[in-house]
């Protein structure tokens, strides 16, 4: 009975890869079929932007007449180009430490602690993501220059503004990266540095921020992201002489559609691009995201 | 009489209105390892984090070497713990893990590498120091999480279900091994386990926990022997529980029979009988020594000796353990009566609260 079994068995299993390939092979097909067809969706923009930034002409034909790279070096041509750009960096860089700084101890709270209006305040720090960012963005507007007018201090396109506005959406990341980071690990990690010795700062700042460290790194990416490329919001905020990128390259897409843009954006993507390789040398991202 | 080293006095933690320990008072010798037993939920677990600090005690005293330890914070308290999940950090070597302890007590670099170099060599991963956890196995995370706690020489050691999350033909020899080094240092130990048999083989003493309440205190043999209630009869080793009404001291009767028993009991009014499988034997059931009458319900060959499963007349279920060589239990079939003996020694009665009642020999014997 038992050979028999085993042999029938050995059989099936002799049988059963022939079969499974003929199955895997249709599921297959699908599947390449799905996998293909999304990744070229997500690549179509950003390969037509990279296409559209080596045409000759000023003005975008298809056909081109042809192909130049002097695009690239005309740069400089676009309007307050490096400054769109050094202020773009310069507020996601402020309102990615600022939402660590807020993000961080809030998460801890609310994962940590029983307190009461603990309910109200995790909605509350979620919440901007549920609001449209061009509300959020003439509610902001509406409140800074109420506060210009009685404080008489000119406050639109000062990057304090712009930041705090950011924190809005750059916040409700960190808090729910950092909670979900949180809510994994074992409790008992951190009662046993305790036991050991350490003392509640000892414990917060060599066990449990470490252990966050993927957490905090994809936090910090994401904020940084979402502050870098928002438009909706910052469009409110921005004066004459201050703008970010993406407001530059939205203005000067009114008046004209040229291959100078579209280099543009491709050094913007670059500039996030490697952002992201040289953090991928610290913590391995495709781990976190 | 020995000194007590660690004293627990009246200890109870109440969660709002629930009372998950009550009222706990415990003595231990330093040196000693004392076993916490009993089924989960039974506030052996609260009662070894109250003692670490990380639940704060509702009422009572933790006092080591005379100093009240209640209000102290974990961090202040001395006592090295191994948890159930090891929690060793996972983003320390091992070496780091290990001095964890002594980096916090600030202790100068020389002492902490001597420190290091002995404990991992007391627990044999000299040659892991410079591994991370991830890159052990179960059993050497255990040890490294061992390891770290006796590097602070605590003092008191304590260990909540240490064995639980290893291989069953680990845990035999990781036992025997906390037992050694345990032993080797002297340390004064505390252990919280649900498994009988890992507290049978490494305790000293143990204590038999049940809803919040402390049963009984005492080695193997006493809890064994004597135990003192139902609930300790049933839970350490197997206990046959039979429910009666005792009469003149020396009769049991249940539905549908009558018990005659070994010793006499000045009391009267229900009872219950306690007797161990191991403890009595089966035979005729016209055998002048047989106390009640019961039909076989099945006989097992286990090995040791043969599981025998009768039915009493109130239709309550028996098992006895009956000797491979000589034993009665294999001239019996499934379907016939047999006798239930046994003698005064190996017989436990037990009043209505639950509390032993002591037997003396029967005036007619």
């Amino acid at each position: 009975m038992a050979s028999m079994a085993t042999a029938e068995r050995i059989g099936k299993a002799a049988a059963a890869p022939r079969v499974a390939h003929a199955r895997v092979s249709v599921a297959g097909v699908l599947v390449w079929a799905l996998i293909v067809t999304g990744i070229l969706a997500m690549a179509v923009p950003l390969v037509m932007t990279a296409y559209i930034s080596f045409f000759r002409d000023a003005v975008v034909v298809f056909p081109p007449s042809g192909y130049s790279s002097s695009w690239y070096t005309r740069i400089m041509e676009f309007p307050r180009f490096g400054d769109a750009l050094g202020t773009s960096l310069r507020i996601a860089a402020m309102a990615t430490l600022g939402s660590l700084a807020l993000g961080i101890p809030a998460s801890l709270a609310l994962v940590r602690y029983r307190f009461i209006g603990r309910g109200v305040l995790n909605v509350l720090l979620l919440s901007p993501l549920t609001v449209p960012g061009v509300v959020i963005g003439l509610s902001v507007y509406v409140a800074v220059v109420e506060t210009e007018i009685a404080t008489e201090f000119p406050l639109i396109g000062s990057d304090i503004v712009l930041v705090l506005a950011h924190l809005l959406i750059t916040v409700p990341w960190v808090v729910r990266l950092c909670v979900a980071n949180l809510v994994g690990l074992d409790r008992s990690i951190e009662e046993a540095a305790a036991n050991l010795g350490a003392r509640p700062w000892s414990v917060l700042w060599r066990v449990t921020l470490p252990m966050m460290r993927q957490g905090i790194v994809a936090a910090a990416l994401f904020a940084f992201i979402v502050s870098f490329e928002n438009i909706e919001m910052t469009l409110f905020l921005i004066a004459p002489g201050q703008t970010t990128l993406p407001i530059s390259i939205l203005q000067y897409l009114e008046y004209k559609v040229d291959p100078l843009v579209a280099a543009v954006v491709m050094v913007q993507t670059l500039v996030i691009a490697s952002l992201l390789l040289l953090l991928d040398r610290y913590v391995k991202l495709s781990r976190i995201v | 009489m020995t000194d007590t080293y660690l004293r627990i006095q009246g200890l109870t933690k109440r969660f709002g209105a629930s009372v998950a320990v009550r009222d706990v008072d415990l003595d231990v010798r330093q040196g000693e390892l004392v076993v916490l037993l009993g089924p989960s939920g039974c506030g052996k677990t609260t009662t070894l984090r109250m003692i670490a600090g990380f639940v704060e005690a509702s009422e009572g005293r933790i006092l080591l070497e005379g100093q009240d330890y209640a209000g102290l914070p974990p961090y202040r308290r001395e006592m090295g713990m191994v948890f159930q999940s090891y929690a060793l950090f996972p983003h320390m070597t091992v070496a780091q893990n290990v001095t964890f302890g002594l980096r916090m007590r600030k202790l100068p670099r020389p002492e902490i590498e001597a420190r290091l170099a002995e404990t991992l060599d007391m627990v044999k991963l000299s040659t892991m120091a410079e591994r991370y956890p991830r890159q052990l196995s179960g059993g050497q995370q255990q040890r490294v999480a061992l390891a770290r706690a006796l590097a602070i020489r605590p003092k008191v050691l304590l260990l909540d279900e240490p064995l639980s999350n290893l291989d069953a033909n680990l845990r035999q020899q990781v036992a025997r091994e906390i037992r050694a080094l345990q032993r080797a240092a002297g340390l004064t130990a505390l252990m919280v386990t649900h498994d009988q048999d890992e507290a049978m083989m490494m305790a000293d003493r143990l204590v038999v926990m049940s809803d919040g309440l402390v049963q009984q205190v005492g080695t193997q043999e006493e809890l064994y022997e004597r135990p003192a209630n139902t609930f300790v009869a049933r839970f350490i080793g197997h206990s046959n529980l039979i429910r009666g009404m005792l009469e003149g001291g020396e009769r049991l009767v249940i539905p549908g029979a009558t018990i005659g028993l070994a010793g006499h009991y000045d009391s009267s009014g229900d009872c219950t009988l306690a007797i161990r499988p191991e403890r009595a034997r089966i035979c005729a059931p016209d055998d002048p020594a047989a106390r009640i009458t019961a039909k076989v319900e099945d006989a097992t060959y286990v090995g040791a000796h043969v599981e025998v499963l009768l039915v009493l007349p109130d239709s309550t279920r028996v098992i006895l353990h009956d000797p491979t060589d000589g034993g009665a239990a294999r001239r019996f079939a499934p379907g016939d009566l047999a006798g239930i003996a046994w003698d005064l020694a190996s017989e436990r009665l037990f009043d209505d609260a639950g509390a032993p009642l002591a037997a003396r020999s029967p005036v007619h014997a």
